[in-house]
């Protein structure tokens, strides 16, 4: 097989075990990996030419972005050909009076976030591993991040997609059109498929206007359940573009990773971090208004803001930092999300279970609570082996999930399915939804050559 | 013992500044404004003296548009216990300042005067000195580190290749350098109490200083901008590069 690719297409291929090893893995620790060869593909055509040779060939491929997935959806583990899209990674164009972007899949999120900045706007989808994630990767899991809020999903700024279904067909998607009902939009359907219908090979990227100026405000919340009512508080005062939460364990493992500085004199069990945009000053006179009722009510006890751009950042580092400085304790990671409202009642229900069940776990809480997105993540005691510890948050999931179902909420908010959560699809979508799932995959992935395996069994 | 600290209305660090089409400045419509971040340092400092019991009073002295009065308010959120502006339209210069500076150690007789080491603007670095020299006080400048003794300061200065630790008589001038302390963050609660703590408004007419320019600037134009770089294939490339086209090497 290898020397069939290497004759028929002609792509570089690395076969050497460094090579094998990391591009065989996403971000998830939980696998072993075992890929048959990595593939980079430089142009549009030579990802026609190889789907169509896989598809003869019965060989099973692995899109590959910048892997830093959570959900193991980049993962090969059972002699698949993993296909790099890094060498397709310029900014082909820019439309100054459209304001769209045209992206090859490997461009890195923060090369264009770069990018747009140049040309005096904004990309907005943002969150920690945005130097490493690519724009494909991103579209191929409809990533979120901290601005969703304001500004949404990944799906709600791809305006045109060039994709190469699973039969070698290159279609054209919606051409950066902004009015176009004609019929199903299968742009969206390509939007959070995890490489599992066809490869994203171009993308046309609707930019925003940027803000001018914006301030973080951190706030010491004394308990989860109030959250929320911090958040309603502060939406009838100011124009929020991000609200999230973390707890005080998150907060530490920011500071020991870092070595930064407390931000407060006294510590809370709790955290919100909310950024405004200040257009004039009586946004910041809204701000501190909203504060005060908060503070009146009982729902913070303390809170600073920042006073310039470096301090900005300097907040939001300790929300963003969470997630590599608890990287080495081989977290489980829960994503899931329900509705804004439901936000208090849930965080009681899952606190109590997990609280109940496993006193021994060291549990840390942060999400993109304003999203009803919340990130449960269960930390390795050091005296485990990896594969009790995924064996016993498994159980653990079970339970959070079964709560997750009775709250209709989603058991991955933002990660994707991929291997991790695929056999926890049922506590989501329905058996008739699957099924149609499974039909719509083999319509447009007849021979199952599309990261098989993945979202679906 | 009072000590005056300095707060200039600058254009935030992070942003990155676009010069006017007609090259007659920097377009400041719509741009992040912060305090001087070396002024930050001035402030930090000032309120560590005070919460150490060394210092009773923190005055904090903005010059500039009506708009400076956002900075001292910052200032007083951080612990600063009342502010002074100096409001002027005029685009004030280092001397001008230098002197408003001057008439209010005039009027407060404080003894300590805490400036940053330049401000990020002009990046002149001239203020604190002037302000030494007009007022005929001692100067330590570049401070990274600060001990205050009963009628001497003892600093740290940075200097090339090294620290050097000098004692100044007070009333001093010192500016502040990088590694001076790492500023707190303004709480929201200490910025409610800042709202009822008094800022005085004066003019440089009310303190007889002149504040006319004595520079002009001609014009402004942004740096040159790099040459995109290019990726090699080999060492021997690079080598051949290096040698024949950068001769930065032979
Ligand atoms: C520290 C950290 C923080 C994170 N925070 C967030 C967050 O806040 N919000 C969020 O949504 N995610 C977050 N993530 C998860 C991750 O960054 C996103 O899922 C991201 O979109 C993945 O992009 P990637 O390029 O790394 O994709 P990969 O991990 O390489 O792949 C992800 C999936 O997309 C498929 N794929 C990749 N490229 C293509 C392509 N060109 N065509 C078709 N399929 C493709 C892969 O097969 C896989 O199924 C975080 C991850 C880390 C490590």
């Amino acid at each position: 097989m290898l020397d069939l690719l290497r004759t028929e297409l002609s792509c570089g291929i690395a076969t050497d075990a460094e090579t094998l090893q990391k591009y065989g893995l996403d971000w998830t620790r939980f696998y072993a990996p075992n890929a048959l060869a990595v593939i980079f593909p430089t142009t549009v055509d030579e990802v026609v030419a190889l789907v169509k040779f896989a598809n003869l060939h019965r060989l099973a491929l692995v899109p590959s972005g910048g892997r830093t997935g959570l959900s193991g959806g980049a993962v090969a583990m059972n002699g698949e050909l993993v296909v790099s899209f890094e060498k397709m990674n310029r900014i082909l164009d820019f439309d100054p009076i459209d304001h769209y972007a045209v992206v090859q899949p490997g461009v890195i999120t923060a090369n264009l976030q770069a990018f747009a900045a140049e040309h005096d706007c904004l990309y907005p989808v943002d969150f920690a591993s945005a130097g490493s994630s690519q724009i494909g990767g991103n579209i191929a899991t409809n990533a979120g991040g901290i601005k969703v809020l304001r500004y949404g999903l990944t799906r709600d700024w791809v305006v045109g997609l060039k994709v190469v279904t699973g039969t070698g067909e290159l279609l054209d998607l919606n051409k950066g059109l902004v009015k176009n009902a004609t019929g199903y939009d299968f742009r969206h359907l390509f939007i959070g498929s995890e490489g599992t219908l066809g490869f994203i090979v171009e993308a046309t990227i609707r930019l925003a206007p940027r803000p001018r100026n914006l301030n973080v405000i951190l706030l010491a919340v004394p308990e989860m359940a109030k959250i929320i009512a911090v958040l309603e508080t502060f939406r009838r005062h100011v124009s929020l573009t991000a609200y999230e939460f973390f707890s005080e364990q998150a907060l530490q493992h920011v500071i020991n990773h870092t070595g930064g500085k407390h931000p407060f004199a006294e510590q809370s069990s709790f955290y919100a971090l909310l950024e405004y945009e200040v257009v004039s000053a009586e946004d910041v006179d809204a701000s501190l208004a909203a504060f005060e009722s908060c503070l009146d009510a009982g729902l913070t006890t303390d809170g600073v803001i920042s006073a310039s751009e470096t301090q900005r950042r300097d907040l939001w580092r300790l929300r963003e930092n969470i997630s590599e400085s608890i990287t080495p304790f081989t977290p489980y990671k829960n994503d899931v999300a329900v509705r804004v409202s439901r936000v208090p009642e849930f965080l009681a229900a899952v606190d109590a279970e997990v609280g109940q069940r496993y006193p021994n776990f060291e549990i840390v809480w942060f999400g993109h609570i304003g999203d009803g997105n919340l990130h449960l993540n269960i930390l390795k005691p050091a005296d485990w082996t990896v594969a009790a510890f995924k064996a016993e948050c498994e159980l653990v999931s079970g339970h959070i999930m079964r709560i997750v179902a009775e709250f209709d909420g989603s058991i991955s908010a933002e990660h994707g399915v991929g291997l991790l959560k695929r056999d926890q699809l049922t506590f989501s979508r329905s058996m008739v939804e699957i099924d149609l799932m499974r039909s719509v995959k083999a319509v447009f992935d007849p021979n199952n050559i599309m990261n098989p395996g993945k979202l679906l069994s | 013992m009072k000590v005056l600290v300095t707060a200039k209305r600058v254009v935030d660090y992070n942003v990155s500044i676009r010069v006017l089409s007609d090259n007659s400045g920097v377009d400041l419509n719509n741009v992040k404004m912060s305090v001087n971040p070396f002024d930050e340092i001035a402030i930090e400092e000032a309120v560590r003296l005070k919460e150490a019991g060394k210092v009773e009073e923190v005055i904090v002295l903005s010059i500039g548009t009506s708009a400076s009065q956002e900075q001292i308010r910052t200032c007083l959120a951080l612990g600063a216990d009342r502010g002074i502006l100096i409001e002027t339209d005029v685009e004030v210069q280092p001397l001008a300042i230098a002197k408003c500076i001057k008439a209010i150690i005039d009027k407060e007789q404080p003894s300590l005067i805490i400036t940053g080491k330049q401000a990020i603007d002009g990046d002149n670095s001239q203020t604190g000195q002037m302000v030494a020299a007009l007022a005929g006080l001692a100067q330590a400048t570049f401070a990274s580190k600060i001990e205050l003794n009963e009628d001497t300061a003892t600093v740290t200065r940075e200097i090339d290749g090294g620290l050097e630790v000098i004692t100044v008589k007070l009333p001093a001038v010192v500016t502040t350098d990088l590694r001076l302390n790492e500023p707190r963050y303004a709480s929201l609660p200490n910025i409610m109490k800042a709202k009822k703590k008094p800022v005085e408004v004066l003019t440089p007419e009310d303190l007889g200083v002149d504040v006319t320019p004595r520079v002009k600037t001609l014009k402004v134009t942004p740096p040159a901008e790099r040459k995109a770089g290019i990726i090699v294939e080999t060492v021997e490339a690079l080598v051949d590069k290096l040698k024949n086209e950068a001769k930065v090497i032979s």
